[in-house]
């Protein structure tokens, strides 16, 4: 950074939304970083940063998860809220979708109250014309008295009058008030409130509104003593409210946004059904619905098992086999060679483990697996399922994180603050933890279990799929009942993926990846090549033996695979791929080992993240039950296979 | 002069510090302000209506009185919910004079009318009628829960019964309220609406807790007189 950068003000630029109205794109377009994005809501969990820079301006950027409205319906909207409350951004930009505007602009009004200069970014402005609407965005600016800018995210159009607006964004105009009796109130709370209190206005009616969260914000920040006397006021001006302040507020604001749209907005009356809705409400149909995903689940068995393996046996026959048989030639020392090529060995086990085993599965299961995603087509699984879960003591909230254990567990157990219930909470984090395969152990169990046949693919699957049921319902037994989660929520609009879109996102799974999981992959296999030498390998393997050998049914190789699960799923899954090619397992050995490592032990950041949801030590309770169920489970699969092969 | 507005009004005033849960003459004198007389109070306790503390500090309503105040309080709001559900909007002027003219058959209707509402627009408790203790919607209600309406079919919410105030902002932020037309796409596994150009799934809880009307036509008209 030179001297003149330095001395230039940084600004600090919020993106804030509604779920799933481009935020992380916008973001990523502005930014010129690559955040994760997807049909569906709440993919961002929490706050990413960057940079851009206009003019002379430099601007840290900072995209936060979803907000439906300062007010805190659930605990995962505090992340958006208290940034703003926190960071006190010197600019807000809030992305709406064009095609839903009336949703969006309950937030602007809403969030124009906290002071700070706004712009409004009118995103998917492109399938408005399709779906029969025109807006008048300058009509929309002069109403809201704030500018707002036409973008198509997902083309990057947009984005330098997005930048523009930023650049000359000034304090709101046209801020929304109510009646006399309201105002009073407000004004009164505010009195009590701290003078040093930065956006006094919307706290005290956050506080009159009874918002859960708001009254913690305000005693981590002052103490108890004033957050309780603040708390005392608040509830003695709603006693003598007329009504639920939440209520007044929304009808004064539920009238300012009826006017706004009535004008600046503008229906076609004959449209015709789009193909998309169509297709949407087949696939959430309880007969089609099924029908569609047993295709689903079959064109992913097709193009993970048939393609992705036929390439990856053609890297390992092109590429690593002719470098493998060279380095067999040149290297003589014995110890070198088997460093090196040998059963752990840093190139054998490491690289061409992960680069020509894994890697060639995982590009094509992204592939399947990004498609989905940016279709829209995840959260209809969710309403097809909804029953199912019911039994388990679920609200349909919960499945959502659940369907996104299949893309990232991490991510998924994070998403479980959505659920008020504690039950629901932890029900929904222990079948995550449990039996759902993330998207990289999907793609290379079907790699394995393609290897060994339908059957063999249908046992496994129906197995995890009855261990989790059995889970659920034993928990939902066990747990105490508390309130459940009101399960209500937008249904994402089904749109084909752009092509280059999805391409990108492979790129960005598959380069974090291999940044992230190349090094763990040869350090691994150093620790174990290290481990053998020193006898410390086949001691552990002598003391396993009972369990692993004669309870599990397996090679006493597999204790290597269960040892590398703890550091990287994705590298266990390529031993075991290992162990087919080379026909140590059989198809029964095959089985029981996919079972047991998708059960077995959570990686590292998934144990983070329970910790971080459930606590401590409810976390490190559930993780000892899982891996005594998933042994279990596994030798209980053998025995059973065992007898039934009789 | 006192007349029978203003021991009305007095009535209402005591059942708004009775949901406050004060008894205190002091808060009752800051409420009605000018139009306080010493004189409602003696009359009220006249008619068995209120109850006095010997040192004139307290004020309780008595059965009569509640029973009284809870008519006055019940139409008021069910006119407000009347208005809101059928205009979108309330006059508070017309509400209190509704309130003042109406008698408890026309009130009773009026719930039934309307599906027995619990709370007025403003989030506040509708006193229980009479109609309301047996068993709710009737084939003379204009409006049904959700859960009775056919798939395809496009309607206008009247009103929600919320849970808490939790539940009232997040099915608010998907806006879905009074006066909001929805289309019901599907009712299993869950139920589907759509509503503002998108579509809004929830389950069955909340579906018996949104009341629309039952018949409706799309052109204007609120109640399609060819539907009924």
């Amino acid at each position: 950074m030179t001297t003149q950068e330095a001395v230039r003000k940084e600004k600090k630029v919020m993106l804030v939304g509604l779920p799933n109205t481009g935020k992380s794109h916008t973001f990523n377009n502005l930014s010129g970083q690559y955040s994760l994005v997807g049909n569906y809501h709440f993919t961002t969990m929490e706050i990413t940063k960057g940079r851009f820079e206009k003019e002379d301006s430099v601007y840290e950027l900072l995209d936060t998860p979803a907000l439906s409205g300062t007010y805190i319906c659930s605990r995962e909207e505090v992340i958006a809220r208290d940034a703003i409350l926190n960071e006190k951004p010197d600019i807000l930009v809030q992305c709406a979708d064009a095609n839903q505007l009336k949703q969006s602009l309950s937030l602007t009004l809403d969030l124009m109250e906290l002071g700070i200069p706004m712009v409004l970014c009118l995103n998917a402005i492109d399938e408005t014309a399709k779906r029969g609407i025109w807006i008048d965005s300058r009509r929309l600016s002069d109403m809201l008295g704030i500018p707002v800018v036409e973008s198509v995210a997902t083309k990057e159009i947009g984005t330098q009058e997005l930048k523009e607006a930023i650049h000359k964004a000034g304090p709101a105009r046209g801020l929304m008030t109510y009646d006399a009796m309201t105002e009073e109130n407000i004004s009164t709370l505010m009195l009590k409130l701290p003078a040093d209190m930065e956006f006094r206005r919307k706290i005290a009616m956050l506080l009159l509104q009874k918002d859960e969260y708001i009254s913690g914000f305000i005693e981590k920040k002052y103490g108890q003593n004033i957050a309780r006397d603040i708390s005392s006021t608040a509830e003695l001006l709603r006693k003598n409210c007329e009504g639920s302040f939440s209520r007044i507020l929304s009808l004064t604001v539920k009238r300012r946004v009826e006017e706004i749209s009535r004008a600046v907005m503008h229906k076609q009356k004959i449209l015709l059904e789009e193909h998309s809705q169509r297709f949407s409400q087949l696939c959430r149909d309880p007969f089609w619905g099924l029908f569609i995903l047993s295709g689903v689940v079959w064109m992913m068995y097709i193009l993970v098992v048939d393609v992705a393996n036929t390439v990856s046996n053609w890297m390992n026959q092109y590429l690593w086999f002719p470098v493998s048989n060279q380095i067999d030639i040149h290297v003589h020392s014995l110890f070198w060679k088997e460093f090196l090529i040998g059963d752990y060995g840093i190139l054998s086990m490491g690289l061409a483990n992960a680069v020509m085993t894994v890697l060639p599965i995982l590009s094509f299961f992204f592939l399947f697996f990004n498609i989905l995603e940016d279709t829209g087509y995840i959260p209809s699984i969710c309403i097809l399922t909804k029953r199912v879960f019911e039994k388990f003591g679920l609200s349909g909230q919960a499945i959502m994180p659940i369907a996104l254990g299949f893309g990232c567990k991490t991510m998924a157990t994070m998403n479980t603050c959505c659920l008020r219930s504690p039950k629901e909470r932890y029900i929904t984090a222990y079948l995550i933890a449990f039996a759902i395969p993330c998207a990289a152990q999907m793609g290379l169990n079907l790699s394995i279990l393609g290897r060994c046949g339908v059957k063999a693919f249908l046992i496994a699957y129906i197995t995890l799929g009855v261990a989790q049921v059995l889970a659920g319902l034993c928990l939902n037994k066990v747990l105490k009942d508390d309130q459940k989660s009101d399960f209500i929520q937008e249904v994402p609009r089904m749109r084909m993926p752009d092509p280059k879109l999805v391409l990108v996102k492979v790129y960005y799974r598959l380069y974090w990846f291999l940044k992230e999981a190349v090094p763990v992959f040869m350090i691994t296999a150093v620790i174990l090549f290290a481990s053998d030498k020193v006898g410390l390998l086949g001691l552990i393997k002598q003391i396993t033996s009972p369990v692993v050998k004669n309870f599990l049914g397996l090679p006493l190789q597999m204790v290597d695979v269960l040892i590398v699960c703890v550091a990287r799923r994705e590298a266990a899954a390529g031993m075991i791929i290992k162990l087919v090619q080379n026909g140590t397992l059989s198809v029964t050995q095959c089985i029981v080992a996919v079972v047991l490592t998708t059960t077995f032990l959570p990686c590292l950041a998934h144990t983070v993240a329970l910790a971080r949801e459930i606590g401590t030590r409810k976390a490190a309770e559930m993780m000892a039950i899982i891996n005594v169920s998933s042994i279990l489970l596994s030798g209980g699969l053998y025995w059973a296979l065992v007898f039934f092969q009789k | 002069m006192i007349e029978k507005r203003d021991l009305d009004e007095c009535l209402e005033c005591l059942w708004h510090m009775k949901e406050e849960g004060t008894v205190l003459v002091s808060v009752l004198r800051q409420k009605l302000g000018e139009e306080f007389d010493g004189n409602l109070l003696n009359i009220l306790r006249a008619d068995g209506l209120i109850e006095l503390s010997d040192a004139g500090e307290k004020v309780e309503l008595t059965k009569a009185g509640s029973s009284a105040a809870q008519l006055f309080i019940r139409s008021h709001r069910l006119a407000e919910t009347l208005m809101h559900t059928v205009l979108g909007d309330i006059s508070e002027p017309l509400a209190c004079e509704f309130e003042h003219m109406v008698i408890p058959e026309i009130v009773d209707s009026i719930c039934t009318l309307l599906a027995h509402p619990r709370e007025c627009p403003h989030g506040k408790p509708i006193p229980e009628g009479e109609c309301c203790k047996h068993a709710s919607v009737n084939s003379e209600s204009l409006l049904i829960p959700l859960t009775q309406m056919k798939i395809k079919q496009l309607t206008r919410v009247a009103y929600i019964h919320y849970k808490d105030e939790q539940q009232y902002h997040k099915i608010e932020s998907l806006h879905i309220s009074s006066g909001t037309i929805i289309k019901l796409l599907q009712k299993s596994p869950a139920y589907v609406v759509e509503c503002e150009d998108s579509n809004i799934v929830f389950d069955d809880e909340i579906a018996a807790q949104i009341f629309v009307w039952k018949h409706f036509s799309p052109t204007g008209a609120l109640i399609s007189t060819e539907a009924q």
